[in-house]
């Protein structure tokens, strides 16, 4: 499923003049399977491309295509199955439930789809080095470790689209490169493809496709 | 895991304030219903006449007694007491004017007969099966309604001649006879008792039976309305008493208590339903506003569900079915609590030597569901607007 921007221009952002190859007020198409970096200095917008392009605001002109359809057209129970089987999200403010343990936040998103088994998800915590957080409550984790716990999250789904927004602001280069294995793998797996932005850092990552705000 | 989510952090004491306060007002609610509906049902059945029927005639004045005011009602009297807002209905009631004698004729009992004064009433008024109601020329008996007191006087008469008293069963068992007679002219027709009243002093026949006696035994004395029915709105007695004392007209005092205190009583209780449902709909709306509040405190889980993938439907049904499972726990506690309180207050009523019908009343039950069929679709319409406005 290619996503197409097509002549998008937030209304906040109107205002400000964009270079010409900026996703915005332009035709940016994201072909499907792509791993695409989204790299831009702070309030250029990277957050409003990822609230925008996954239907949560609404103010903007211009339409947005998921394949060939107007995602202003969507209904609830279109939204909720792109959010559980087409596009998973991995939040800036991350979205997590800090009276619920690592383990419970996990399991809300996974019952959905029932993607892995509890012994997958530990085991994928265990990979990035956090399984031994696994009851406590993710209110009283680091940030780092949240930011860890939020992507197994977005991984416990299938999605043709995994959209993060700067998800290793918190982490070191280590458990960056941890993460991006991760997430590589479970991409190809599915023959899916991402959208990562990112304050100027690759990561390591060769990407396919470089967008700019 | 949904549900540690969503209702693990609340404010306890404000749902218990909450519950509490519903409990109490359908705990009222049902019971209000419940006896008002009762205190309605009382003396029904109890005699002839509705509780809310009485018979008045005009008061008896010296200048009635020489002929100068009138003591019988005209049809614009009556046309106009029908008009009252307060009043149901106004029918006259039918006196003989021919001559009738009522009599024994059983070999079981001493011979007894005596000039008799019938009267008719609408049968619309009567609470008497109306299969045993009717006479037409050639049937078996005239069906009557005996006054109590004839009864006492025919007891006494029979006790004087040195006969077994008779009882209520048994005298609906003897043979009795009318003796109509216009000059020469004499019908014997038999007759028998069907039922007592301590409401009306006449014996009381079928109309079709008096129409025969007017016809064929009538000297032509044009029938004069001295007496007539009035059925009162329910709760409203006052205001027929009220028309009676400015009209100068006048009723037995028992049926006047009974119809007062059933006024009084059925107000009072009309008075304490309006506060219980005031008090359901104030619980109700307390509990609505902590569902509200309870949304509200939860609008980023609610948002962040949403965001994940949960489908908003699914959200509104936890909270919907939170909801009217604690309100349905209320229900069933308030009809445990009312069942208690009616168990102590029919005793109390029976102590009293009121004994009123023990059952549960179906609009009690049917308020309740009404109640809570209300209270689901406000918590439903009510979840649905606050999810999604997080959406």
């Amino acid at each position: 499923m290619n996503i197409t921007l097509n002549q998008i221009m937030p209304e906040p952002l109107a205002s400000i003049n964009h270079g010409e190859n900026s996703i915005w007020g332009n035709k940016v198409v994201l072909e499907s399977g792509k791993r695409i970096l989204l790299n831009a200095s702070s309030g250029k917008g990277k957050t409003t491309f990822t609230t925008t392009t996954i239907g949560l605001r609404k103010d903007y002109s211009g339409s947005i295509m998921y394949g060939d359809r107007d995602i202003k057209s969507f209904s609830t129970d279109d939204w909720t199955d792109v959010r559980t089987r087409q596009v998973s999200v991995v939040f800036q403010d991350l979205q997590l439930f800090p009276k619920l343990s690592v383990a419970e936040n996990l399991r809300l998103k996974n019952s959905l789809t029932d993607t892995f088994t509890e012994v997958e998800l530990k085991r994928m915590l265990e990979q990035l080095e956090i399984d031994n957080k696994w009851d406590q409550e993710c209110g009283l984790l680091s940030m780092g470790q949240q930011q860890r716990v939020a992507i197994v999250r977005a991984m416990a789904q299938p999605y043709k689209w995994l959209i993060m927004d700067e998800p290793y602001s918190h982490l070191d280069i280590a458990n960056a490169e941890r993460c991006m294995n991760m997430i590589h793998e479970r991409t190809i797996e599915q023959n899916a493809g991402f959208v990562l932005t990112t304050l100027g850092d690759s990561h390591g990552y060769s990407f396919e496709q470089e967008l700019f705000l | 895991m949904l549900d540690k989510l969503l209702f693990k952090n609340q404010d306890r004491l404000q749902l218990i304030i909450a519950v509490f306060g519903s409990f109490l007002g359908v705990t009222f609610l049902v019971t209000s219903i419940h006896y008002l509906i009762k205190v309605q049902e009382f003396g029904e059945g109890a005699d002839i006449l509705g509780p809310n029927t009485i018979i008045v005639q005009k008061k008896v004045s010296n200048s009635g007694t020489l002929g100068i005011k009138a003591t019988d009602f005209s049809e614009l009297e009556i046309e106009k007491m029908r008009n009252m807002p307060f009043v149901e209905d106004v029918q006259p009631v039918v006196s003989n004017n021919f001559k009738v004698m009522f009599g024994t004729k059983d070999p079981l009992v001493p011979p007894f007969s005596t000039d008799a004064f019938v009267q008719t009433i609408d049968p619309n008024f009567l609470d008497v099966k109306t299969d045993k109601w009717n006479w037409k020329k050639g049937d078996e008996f005239v069906p009557v309604i005996m006054p109590r007191d004839l009864f006492v006087m025919l007891n006494t008469f029979m006790s004087a001649s040195g006969m077994t008293q008779v009882s209520d069963d048994l005298v609906m068992q003897i043979n009795c006879e009318f003796k109509l007679s216009y000059g020469r002219k004499v019908e014997h027709l038999n007759c028998r008792v069907v039922g007592f009243t301590n409401q009306v002093s006449a014996i009381l026949v079928p109309q079709s039976f008096m129409e025969y006696g007017m016809e064929n035994f009538s000297d032509g004395t044009p029938q004069k309305i001295t007496q007539i029915l009035i059925s009162g709105q329910k709760n409203e007695f006052g205001l027929v008493e009220d028309m009676l004392e400015e009209r100068g007209l006048e009723s037995r005092d028992s049926q006047m208590v009974v119809g007062r205190l059933k006024s009084i009583v059925g107000t009072l209780f009309i008075v304490i339903m309006s506060i219980s449902i005031i008090a359901v709909l104030v619980s109700g709306l307390v509990l609505i506003q902590f569902m509200q509040l309870l949304m509200s405190k939860n609008a980023y889980e609610v948002r962040t569900l949403m965001r994940i993938g949960h489908h908003p439907k699914k959200i509104i049904r936890k909270f919907f079915l939170y909801f009217v499972r604690i309100f349905g726990i209320i229900t069933i506690a308030g009809f445990g609590v009312f069942v208690l309180l009616k168990i102590l207050l029919d005793s109390v009523f029976a102590s009293g030597g009121v004994n009123i019908d023990t059952s549960i009343t179906i609009t009690s039950i049917l308020a309740l569901i009404f109640a809570y069929g209300i209270f689901a679709l406000a918590s439903y319409f009510t979840a649905k607007k606050g999810i999604f406005n997080e959406y």
